[in-house]
């Protein structure tokens, strides 16, 4: 017998003359286009190292990619407080992060309220008593009760002392990453320590099309001098920001991300950069970014394929969706861009859980749930060992025909390996009836609390947390 | 022929019947300020309606308001002294910290095509920047966007500024993260959810500036 045993998905794979395409027109756009970096610093950084340059326009060989892409790693590990929670990130490795940037936050009846420093603080105890959630995010919600200037202190502090999963930096400008640097050496003993392995990643944000601000130009910096990995970050609109057609769109966002990959490399050769990127189509009738529409998963499909080809890890998807509530719309664009992203090989993973329409607002209802779809994935995405073992013909032979599993000796040791939802119903209906007749969005309330009650601080050693504190109270003083 | 085809050709986005009605109405000796508010104004009204109401999509829109500029183009050499002024000017702009710029764009063609002067600052606009051209074009709105909610609070500090000028100028506020209970807090006159909404607010605060003036 002999049967075709390759690989089935019915995703497109990009083939190799039309990855070479992408690259080749990304090369194209880099050395006759350009990409505008509105920082003199970093500007004079490619002038320093031979770049054709005019005014902030800045021009790349492919040579200079290439060269780039020497001392890229293709994997990193990040390292946590108390040691026993590193991540891995690259290759076959992933980690889940939950949704970030949002001001409002979507309450049980529909409606939106501004977020506070406190919605913060449950972000951070939520993601410590997580099993899915592998860090904690910058402004995983936009504490608006704290001063704009300052907030970001108490944002990495609360990272660091409520949680001790590894976290991501402040990523706003150039100085509040120096500040997280300075938190980190606080944690990590000196920032000596930090050139030698990451503690600690940062967002950074190209504005498209072909632009990096001053302030995401200095993030970068500030990163890479420390060789603290970069999640390099577009978000390309197609038909807005960027060409209509979506192969237009990869092409556009991949030139935009190898000329932060180059910078990144130029200031701290070695630092780890995720190639990322949350491009998705304008919706022409409503003026707004469709993140759960399909294209949006076929171009976080396409950006995984573009990553794999430079050997960079890659960040795309979420559980995204354009839904205000945590409904139905919700939940089907959420599973197939959240699906698409894992499936396809993203190893970085942020708005995995919360996230909810246009990224304005976000959702403790719907980080739940979206738990339950990260537990459900990776169940699914976990082999099964097929072994003789496993397989156990010995069993079925002596159950035989008509026989039943239920009271057998095997059954009763490892029925437990069987998945069981922690949210999601599996009662028949009149059973799920008379408890309650509940929505998965009212149970998720209900569970919300409960897993607030059960968090508990991660151990601290106080003369740090005093240290940190010292830190950003000295550091509000100078900046209020 | 009649000022209704230039209309017509607003509605249907076809630059050249635009133009070449213009030109027709104007030789037909047809009133410039009829042409002007029947023929372009009123067609690029209707245009955001069907925008608003989700029966026309954005590049239609735009393809609308360029071609109705075409025609403006064409009638402004003869409208009268004044008679563009009588419509209010409008100062936009990104606020300071944010880039983006393309929804303020696309806000500043429809107040064109709603028949205003529009003086665009573009973006990363600091407080006195919006203040100082307010004065300089004797302006009768301010339009503030954003697409950063970090930024947001610098539309605030834009607005206290402008009113610590004490200047006779309304303001108004748009941009994805803004709400409409966001503008009431910051104490913005005007908010709008899209662009033709934008063009509605912004004669109505032009109204009342004037009625306070």
């Amino acid at each position: 017998m002999c049967l075709n045993n390759t690989r089935q998905d019915r995703m497109q794979h990009f083939t190799p003359e039309e990855i070479q395409l992408l690259h080749d027109a990304s090369m194209k756009i880099l050395s006759e286009v350009g990409v505008e970096f509105n920082s003199a610093a970093a500007v004079t950084i490619f002038e320093k190292n031979g770049f054709k340059t005019d005014g902030k326009k800045v021009f790349f060989t492919e040579n200079d990619v290439l060269k780039a892409l020497e001392t890229t790693p293709s994997r990193f590990v990040v390292k946590s407080r108390n040691g026993d929670k590193n991540v891995t990130i690259g290759e076959q490795n992933y980690v889940l992060l939950p949704t970030g940037g949002a001001s409002n936050v979507v309450t049980p009846t529909g409606e939106q309220r501004p977020t506070t420093f406190a919605d913060y603080q449950t972000c951070c105890r939520l993601v410590q008593t997580s099993d899915q959630l592998d860090m904690t995010g910058f402004l995983m919600v936009q504490p608006n009760d704290l001063p704009p200037q300052t907030a970001h202190l108490d944002m990495v502090s609360a990272n660091i002392t409520l949680c001790d999963k590894p976290y991501m930096s402040a990523t706003s400008t150039g100085e509040t990453v120096v500040d997280s640097i300075e938190m980190a050496a606080i944690v990590w003993g000196g920032k000596e320590a930090l050139h030698r392995e990451p503690v600690m990643v940062a967002i950074a944000n190209v504005m498209s099309p072909l632009q990096y601000s001053g302030e995401q130009a200095e993030v970068i910096m500030e990163m890479a001098r420390y060789r603290q990995p970069v999640i390099l970050t577009t978000m390309v609109l197609a038909g807005s920001s960027g060409p209509i057609s979506l192969p237009g769109v990869l092409a556009l966002q991949n030139a935009e991300l190898l000329a932060g990959v180059v910078l990144t490399q130029l200031v701290g050769p070695g630092t780890p950069v995720v190639y990322s990127s949350t491009s998705a189509p304008m919706d022409m009738k409503a003026m707004t970014s469709a993140v759960g529409a399909p294209e949006t998963a076929k171009l976080a499909s396409g950006t995984i394929q573009m990553a794999r080809f430079y050997k960079l890890p890659c960040r795309t998807g979420g559980a995204l969706t354009d839904a205000h509530y945590p409904d139905a719309q919700a939940a089907v664009e959420g599973a197939l861009t959240l699906s698409t992203a894992v499936r396809n090989g993203a190893n970085f993973i942020f708005h995995a859980c919360g996230q909810m329409g246009g990224y304005i607002s976000m959702s403790f209802e719907k980080w739940l749930i979206d738990e339950e779809l990260c537990r459900i994935l990776r169940n699914m995405l976990t082999p099964m060992t097929i072994t003789p073992e496993t397989i156990d013909v010995e069993t079925i032979a002596s159950i035989g025909p008509g026989g039943q599993y239920l009271t057998h000796p095997k059954t009763f040791q490892q029925f437990r390996n069987l998945s069981q939802p922690v949210l999601f119903n599996r009662k028949d209906f009149g059973k799920w009836f008379d408890s309650g007749a509940e929505r998965v969005d009212e149970v998720a309330t209900k569970k919300l609390a409960e897993r607030l009650e059960g968090y508990s601080k991660p151990p601290i050693d106080t003369g740090l947390e005093e240290a940190l504190d010292e830190y950003v109270q000295r550091r509000k003083a100078l900046r209020s | 022929m009649a000022v209704k085809d230039a209309y017509q050709a607003v509605i249907e986005f076809d630059m050249e019947k635009v133009v070449s009605s213009v030109k027709a109405e104007i030789a037909a000796g047809t009133d410039i300020q009829t042409l002007l508010n029947e023929g372009l104004i009123s067609a690029m009204d209707e245009v955001g309606k069907k925008f608003s109401d989700g029966d026309l999509f954005v590049p239609e829109m735009l393809m609308a308001a360029q071609a109705m500029k075409a025609g403006l183009e064409v009638v402004k050499p003869h409208l009268a002294d004044g008679a563009t002024e009588s419509r209010g000017t409008i100062v936009i702009g990104t606020v300071k910290g944010d880039l983006h710029d393309i929804g303020k764009n696309l806000v500043a063609m429809m107040m064109e095509g709603g028949g205003f002067e529009v003086v665009d600052l573009g973006v990363d606009v600091d407080a006195e920047k919006f203040v100082e051209a307010a004065k300089a074009h004797n302006a009768g709105v301010i339009g503030l966007s954003a697409l950063l909610t970090t930024t947001m609070p610098a539309m605030e500090a834009t607005i206290k500024a402008v009113k610590e000028a004490g200047l006779n100028v309304k303001t108004m506020v748009g941009g994805a993260p803004v709400t409409e209970d966001f503008a009431a807090s910051i104490g913005a006159d005007g908010y709008s959810a899209d662009a033709p909404g934008a063009v509605e607010m912004a004669r109505k605060l032009i109204a009342d500036q004037k009625m306070a003036a």
